[in-house]
């Protein structure tokens, strides 16, 4: 056992046999699943031969003069992207602060229904949201804001919460010390502190919520996402080639405006 | 009567550790007593208790006729209204203006409205202004605490402290965080200030030298336990060493 530790100075040879054995027996079996589920499952027939792939991309082909009619519903994506994030800001607030376990107020209690809550937003698509307003609310852009804003609370109350829990308590103690009530305590000792982040991850999530907010369309939630599910359903491609390339253009305007912001603000 | 009258104050932490083991202090109006003890002797958490940063396990704390662990949260506030803390780590707000730091001191009498807005009362900016003028920071007021030196954070700790208009001045180990010669303009600044505005302070220190220079009166902590009180100029050079040695 000596001679071979200074043999292999860096590597305990049981323990690479035991490394590459798992390896091997996990790349089998993801081949075999593989095979199963994507060649075994395809209707390799239905995409034809290669002539007939490059022709159909061809109608893809965007239908530039379609462009003006695509401005109005970019604009409301953008809009309900605007106001989701809006929303999701307002009501992420609180939620952190429950669900923060430095300053929630009853710890038992509230710090369960902070996380759980946050939970919640986290582990559903925004999609199914929107299904669900939608079915309450009807098709147009409110429905696709307020699921926007459910998604999106979830990761700003969490990052918002970590911010909090690992904030310095040295001011925090200060600001108790001067007989100040909890809301000032949390104004002047937590928010500051936790403001660049917090800032850092609403443009964050504003740029996300742009690309969210086309889809939604696509299940009712307004936008351009609306139009796209229609000329799809009418054979336009050259349409929707079109779409594709204004959702394209909105996010990189979008990516570059908030990054114009990020360097203002922070 | 003393001013603060602290008996068997008793502290122990969930770990076990006994942080205070019932010790009496008393500082009276006018008075600056000087904690003195090695770290962790239990200087910083008597000083917390005065003003239930840490909550004592038993013992009272008497301010001006007041019994401070009785007190219901309301009434807690209004006491550390009348205590001014001044902290070794400065524990300024960064992102915020020297002046907004200062101004800070008003948050305990400042309304709710008027705090989230910033929107501080004249009168109490016109005297933090002057505040600032007296410890010497008046030309950094617009600059972002974060911006400051050491030895000006702490000017500016001790202007918070003094917008409360304290009844009295509870100090953490001023100039722990300060190199000798900024801590002494500090202590010297602290020991000015007091003494025009007749303001008791209880101080921790862990240097002799500011013990010795800075108080009226030494009070030497060892493990929780109170282990000497005298007045500062009837203590010999070799007590001290009595103190420290103690210790091993």
């Amino acid at each position: 056992m000596t001679d071979a530790a200074i043999a292999n100075p860096l590597r305990d040879p049981k323990e690479t046999f035991r490394r590459y054995t798992i390896f091997g027996v996990c790349a089998v079996f993801l081949l075999v699943i593989g095979k199963d589920i994507i060649i075994d499952e395809t209707d390799w027939a239905r995409m034809g031969t290669l002539a007939e792939m490059v022709k159909t991309a061809l109608f893809f082909v965007p239908e530039w003069s379609f462009f003006p009619q695509t401005v109005g519903p970019l604009l409301e994506t953008l809009l309900i992207a605007l106001w989701g994030t809006i929303l999701a800001v307002t009501v992420s607030v609180p939620i952190a602060y429950l669900a923060a376990r430095n300053i929630t107020p009853f710890p038992v209690l509230t710090y369960p229904l902070g996380r759980g809550l946050i939970i919640l937003s986290r582990s559903t698509h925004e999609i199914i949201f929107a299904l669900i307003y939608v079915s309450a609310l009807g098709l147009g852009p409110l429905p696709g804001i307020l699921a926007l804003a459910t998604r999106s609370l979830g990761f700003l109350a969490k990052t918002t919460a970590e911010a909090i829990e690992n904030a310095d308590p040295g001011p925090i103690e200060a600001i108790e010390a001067t007989g100040a009530n909890r809301l000032m305590v949390f104004c002047f000792g937590v928010i500051p502190q936790i403001f660049p982040i917090f800032v850092g991850n609403v443009i964050f999530q504003m740029d996300i919520n742009i690309r969210r907010a086309s889809i939604l369309g696509l299940v009712g939630g307004g936008g351009i996402g609306l139009m796209f599910a229609e000329v799809m359903q009418n054979l336009y491609y050259g349409r929707a080639g079109m779409i594709v390339v204004g959702i394209t253009a909105m996010v990189v305007v979008g990516e570059f405006i908030s990054n114009r912001v990020r360097q203002r603000l922070i | 009567m003393a001013l603060l009258e602290i008996s068997q104050l008793k502290k122990t932490y969930g770990t076990g550790e006994y942080a205070l083991k019932g010790v009496d202090v008393s500082v009276e109006a006018q008075e600056v007593v000087a904690l003195l003890g090695l770290s962790g002797s239990g200087k910083s958490t008597l000083l917390r208790c005065v003003n239930r940063l840490v909550e004592p396990d038993s013992g009272q704390v008497v301010l001006d006729g007041v019994d401070i662990p009785s007190l219901g949260k309301s009434a807690l506030r209004d006491a550390r209204r009348t205590m001014g803390m001044i902290f070794q780590e400065f524990n300024l707000i960064d992102r915020l203006t020297v002046l907004e730091n200062v101004l800070a001191g008003t948050l305990g009498v400042t309304g709710t409205l008027r705090g989230i807005f910033r929107a501080f009362h004249g009168d109490d900016i016109q005297r933090a202004i002057e505040l600032c003028e007296r410890v010497g920071i008046i030309y950094h007021i617009r600059k972002r605490a974060d911006q400051l030196s050491g030895g000006q954070r702490q000017r500016v700790g001790i202007a918070r402290a003094l917008m409360q208009r304290p009844k009295i001045l509870l100090v953490d180990e001023p100039t722990s965080s300060l190199d000798p010669k900024i801590g002494r303009e500090v202590m010297d600044l602290l020991q000015e200030i007091t003494k025009e505005a007749h303001i008791p302070m209880l101080v921790s220190v862990h240097d002799i030298f500011l013990a010795k220079n800075y108080s009226d009166r030494i009070v030497g902590l060892q493990a929780g336990e109170k282990i000497f009180d005298q007045p500062t100029s009837s203590v010999e050079a070799d007590s001290f060493d009595q103190i420290y040695h103690e210790a091993s």
